[in-house]
């Protein structure tokens, strides 16, 4: 079995999918948490998924994007980084503008965190 | 005209100490030298390379590039090509955790 569909599913329907180590409630790494808490400033309505609970989860994941590292964070789908270029863009407001452009006007009220398990 | 600014934070970790055919121990340093030699070869219009030791450990790295072969690229690709160039150390664990800061010089 693979986790190929059901990650492919996260990116193409979550507004903005964050597959990291851990969960928002209890992050397991520092760049996991950078990214977390650059979506959070910038208002981001997160999904997030917990790489952690089977290795082959970032296997499958790192396959699908051809980013090798955690955490990557995905925009209406599209592949947006990791956690150097998620944080560099929300200091330089160019997340929010991403945010606003690919998600619309008053994204920041539906501000939000959900874990998804794939497992 | 080329600038390369390389700087130590600290002195690279001794990983191995292996035991040659003349019976004395050699030791092998693993620090940031590999990175930049990748980088180097990767981005040779470099006007900004620099790898910084972020633990002392020997596998916690910062690189900065800077490079006009990076202008005009998405954040993702200037990373993505970082990544493609370290992809051995990578692969093999040297590398645990890559910080990236990328430039596209104009």
């Amino acid at each position: 079995m693979t986790y190929s569909d059901n990650i492919r599913q996260v990116i193409d329907e979550a507004d903005v999918a964050l597959f990291m180590k851990g969960t928002p409630g209890l992050v397991m790494c520092g760049n996991s948490d950078r990214a977390l808490q650059a979506l959070r400033r910038a208002g981001a309505p997160v999904t997030a998924v917990d790489i952690l609970a089977d290795p082959r989860i970032r296997e499958d994941l790192s396959a699908i994007s051809g980013w090798p590292t955690i955490p990557q964070v995905f925009v209406k789908g599209e592949l947006v980084g990791g956690a150097d270029i998620v944080e560099e863009l929300a200091e330089s407001g160019e997340l929010e503008a991403t945010l606003r452009e690919k998600l619309g006007d008053g994204y920041e009220s539906r501000r939000s965190e959900q874990t998804v398990s794939l497992v | 005209m080329r600038v390369y600014q390389f700087r130590h934070i600290r002195e690279p970790r001794i990983v191995a100490a292996r035991v040659g055919a003349s019976g004395l121990a050699t030791i092998e340093r693993v620090g940031t030298e590999p990175l930049r030699a990748l980088l180097a070869s990767a981005f040779p219009d470099a006007t900004e390379l620099d790898v910084i030791d972020r633990t002392g450990g020997g596998d916690h790295f910062q690189v900065v590039v800077t490079a006009p072969s990076l202008h005009g690229l998405s954040l993702v690709e200037q990373h993505r090509r970082v990544y493609q160039a370290l992809a051995a150390l990578l692969a093999d664990g040297t590398i645990h955790e890559l910080r990236i800061r990328t430039k596209g010089a104009t």
